[in-house]
C-alpha cells in the first residue's frame, strides 16, 4: 500500500513519551524518499501517455488521468509525512535549549542526525543573540519563584564552580543554600536536587 | 490548513475506508498487493487511508461506505454500555475519523451518535482519572482523543495534589529519562 | 480607535484605581498565556519593568552592604524575584509563540506585534527551520514537490503553513461591564458581558476586546 513506509515512521516518532525523541531512522528515512521519486516516474510516464494520445491535459479524465492523479496524491502524501517527522523533531530541539543547556549530552546527540545537530545549534545561537541584546538571561525562572534561596542536594561531583561573587566546592551528597537561579541550571542537567525536610 | 505538521491529524488519515472504484486507474497496481496487474479496474473494491480514499471521492473516482466503526453493531454495542466498548480496538481516532467520513457517506446520524458515544464514556473517564491511582484496565480501551483528555486529567489531579502538600517544583529535564522515581512535569502553567 | 495600547490609554489605565506596573506586565503575561496567537508587544511598559527590576537591584545591594535587617532584604528579594519572572516568562511565551508560527507571523500584520528584537529572533528561526526541511527532505523531492510552503507546484496558495488556531476556547474575564456582545457574524448569538464574571468563549468572537484592553484572559 503507498504511503505505508511513511506512516510507519511517524509512529514510531509518535509512540514516545511527549518530549522525547527516538534515534533518527535514516533507513526508513531513506526508503520514503526513494518511494517518492518512484511516484514521480510512475507520474511522468503516465502524463507523456496521456500527451503522446494528443488529449487536453486540463479535462482528460481517463484512466491514465486517475493514475497519475493517485502518484500524485500519494507523493503528497509521503512529502506531509517527512516534513512533519522533520518538524516534529525540530519543535523537540527547540525545547532542549531551555531544559538541558547549550551543550548536548552525549545519549541525546546520538539520536539526532547531522542536519539536526546543526539546528540544535543554530536554534541556540539564535536564542543566545536574542538573550544578549536584551541583556536578560530567560533560561532560568522557568518555573514561578517561591524563595530567593533554596536548600539542594548536590547529585554528582560538579567540582569547583563560580557563583556571582565567590566560588564553591560542589561535592557529591554535599548540601548547600543557594541563590534558586544559580541553582536552576544544575536541577534541570539532573546534577542537583531540591533537597526537602 | 492548520495542522499541515499534527501528527494526530497525519496518522488518524492513515485510517482505512472501504470504497468502490467508480473509474478506472493505470498504473497503480502496487495499491493492491494481491493484484496481479499494475492497473485498477472500474468496480475494484478495496480499503484506502482516509487521505487517498478521501480525495479521489472529491474527484468522484470513488464511492465511500460507511467503516464499520460506524455501524449499526457498534452503535447498538455503544448503546447498551458505552464505557464497556473498545473504541481503541476499532479506530484509535474514533472521533475524528467520525467528523471526517460523515459529510463524505452523507449519514447525518454519525454526528448525533459520536456525541452520544463521548458523553457517555467522558463521565466514566473523568471520575477514574481522579480517583485511580494506578493506570486502570480501561485506558487500554480508550481512543488516542479519550486518553489524551484523560492524561491531562490526571496530570492536573497530580499537580493540584503536589501543589496542596508542597513538593519541589523545580526539576531535572524529563528528557534526560528518568533514573529515579517517577515525576510528574510541571509546566511554568502556575498562575 | 487608536489602540488601548497608545500613550494616553496606557496612562489612563495606570491611573485607575492605582494600577502598578508590575500588575500591568502580569495581566500582558496572562494574556499571552492564553491567547493562541501573538499580541501586541508591551515595549514601553516592558522597559518601565526593567528600570523598576534595576532599581529593586540597587536596593536589595545597597541595604545588604549596610546591613540592614535580612528579613527586609529577602522581602524585596522577592519582590524582585517575582518581577523577573513575570518578565522573563512574559518573553518566553512570545519566542515559543514565534517559533511555532514564525511563517504565518511574517506573511500578515502580526509582523508589526513583533518588538525589534523578536523580528530577527523571527527571522534566523526562519533561516535554520528552512535550511533543515531544506537539507533533509526538500532537495531531495522531484521537481514540483520541493517548496517549503507549496505541498505542490499545483496549490493554489501557502497550504503548508501553520497557523494559529483561533476558534479554540479561553478563559476570559471583563474588568467594566462590556454590554451585549455579539458572538458571531451572523448576529445569533449575544452575550451580555457582566463585569468580574468567568466566561468561557471562542477566542476569535472576542479577539477584538482582549487587543482593545476591554477584557482580560485567565
Amino acid at each position: 500500500m503507498y504511503g505505508k513506509r511513511a506512516s510507519q515512521l511517524l509512529k514510531d516518532q509518535a509512540c514516545c513519551e511527549n518530549g522525547q525523541f527516538t534515534p533518527f531512522n535514516s533507513d526508513l528515512f531513506d526508503q520514503v524518499i526513494s518511494e517518492c521519486n518512484e511516484h514521480s516516474l510512475q507520474l511522468q510516464s503516465l502524463i507523456r501517455k496521456i500527451e503522446e494520445q494528443n488529449l487536453d491535459m486540463q479535462t482528460t479524465r481517463n484512466e491514465d488521468h486517475f493514475g497519475a492523479v493517485i502518484h500524485h496524491l500519494s507523493l503528497v502524501r509521503n512529502k506531509r509525512c517527512l516534513m512533519a517527522y522533520m518538524y516534529n523533531r525540530a519543535e523537540i530541539i527547540q525545547g532542549l535549549r531551555w531544559k538541558v543547556g547549550p551543550v548536548l549530552p552525549q545519549e541525546m546527540q546520538e539520536k539526532l542526525n547531522y542536519s539536526e545537530e546543526e539546528y540544535f545549534k543554530n536554534h541556540s545561537a539564535a536564542i543566545e543573540a536574542y538573550m544578549s541584546e536584551l541583556d536578560l538571561d530567560l533560561t532560568v525562572d522557568m518555573v514561578p519563584p517561591k524563595d530567593p534561596y533554596i536548600r539542594v542536594r548536590v547529585l554528582d561531583d560538579i567540582g569547583e564552580v563560580c557563583l556571582d561573587d565567590h566560588s564553591i566546592s560542589l561535592a557529591k551528597h554535599s548540601l548547600h543554600f543557594l541563590r534558586r537561579t544559580d541553582a536552576e541550571p544544575f536541577i534541570s542537567q539532573g546534577l542537583m536536587e531540591e533537597f526537602l525536610e | 490548513m492548520p495542522g499541515y505538521y499534527d501528527m494526530d491529524d497525519i496518522l488518524m488519515e492513515d485510517e482505512p475506508i472501504s470504497v468502490v472504484f467508480q473509474v478506472g486507474a493505470h498504473g497503480c497496481g502496487l495499491l493492491d498487493p494481491g493484484s496481479e496487474t499494475i492497473d485498477i479496474e472500474k468496480g475494484t473494491k478495496m480499503d484506502l487511508p482516509y487521505w487517498l480514499a478521501h480525495q479521489l471521492h472529491l474527484r468522484q473516482a470513488v464511492s465511500i461506505s460507511v467503516p464499520a466503526s460506524f455501524s449499526q453493531k457498534t452503535r447498538k454495542e455503544i448503546q447498551a454500555d458505552a464505557a464497556c466498548v473498545d473504541l481503541k480496538g476499532r479506530c484509535p481516532y474514533f472521533y475524528e475519523l467520525g467528523c471526517k467520513v460523515a459529510p463524505l457517506v452523507g449519514d447525518k446520524t454519525i454526528g448525533s451518535f459520536l456525541l452520544y458515544a463521548f458523553t457517555d464514556r467522558y463521565k466514566e473517564m473523568l471520575s477514574k482519572s481522579h480517583s485511580a491511582s494506578a493506570v486502570p484496565r480501561f485506558s487500554s480501551r480508550l481512543t488516542k482523543e479519550e486518553s489524551q483528555l484523560f492524561q491531562a486529567a490526571r496530570s492536573s489531579m497530580a499537580a493540584f495534589k503536589k501543589w496542596r502538600t508542597g513538593g519541589s517544583r523545580l526539576e531535572k529535564a524529563s528528557i534526560l529519562g528518568r533514573k529515579r522515581k517517577r515525576t510528574i512535569p510541571l509546566g511554568p502553567s502556575s498562575p | 480607535m487608536s489602540g488601548p495600547w497608545s500613550e494616553e490609554a496606557e496612562e489612563d489605565a495606570s491611573s485607575l484605581a492605582g494600577t502598578t506596573d508590575v500588575e500591568l506586565i502580569k495581566r500582558a503575561w496572562r494574556n499571552e498565556k492564553a491567547a493562541p496567537e501573538i499580541l501586541q508587544f508591551e515595549g514601553p511598559l516592558v522597559l518601565r519593568v526593567r528600570e523598576q527590576i534595576q532599581l529593586l537591584e540597587e536596593t536589595v545591594e545597597e541595604s545588604t552592604e549596610n546591613g540592614s535587617n535580612d528579613l527586609v532584604v529577602s522581602l524585596y528579594q522577592m519582590d524582585l524575584d517575582r518581577t523577573l519572572f513575570l518578565l522573563r516568562s512574559y518573553l518566553r511565551i512570545r519566542l515559543q509563540k514565534i517559533e511555532k508560527y514564525m511563517i504565518h507571523i511574517s506573511k500578515t500584520n502580526l509582523w508589526n506585534r513583533l518588538s525589534e528584537q523578536e523580528k530577527k529572533f523571527a527571522k534566523r528561526c526562519t533561516e535554520i527551520m528552512e535550511k533543515l526541511l531544506e537539507q533533509s527532505v526538500l532537495a531531495r523531492l522531484p521537481y514540483g514537490y520541493e517548496s517549503f510552503l507549496k505541498q505542490s507546484i499545483s496549490s493554489e496558495e501557502d497550504d503548508m503553513v501553520p497557523e494559529p488556531q483561533l476558534d479554540t476556547f479561553v478563559f476570559c474575564k471583563a474588568k467594566d461591564a462590556v454590554g451585549a456582545f455579539q458572538l458571531d457574524d451572523s448576529g445569533d448569538e449575544i452575550v451580555d458581558l457582566v463585569a468580574d464574571d468567568l466566561y468561557v468563549i471562542r477566542y476569535k468572537s472576542i479577539k477584538g476586546l482582549v487587543e482593545a484592553g476591554q477584557i482580560d484572559l485567565v
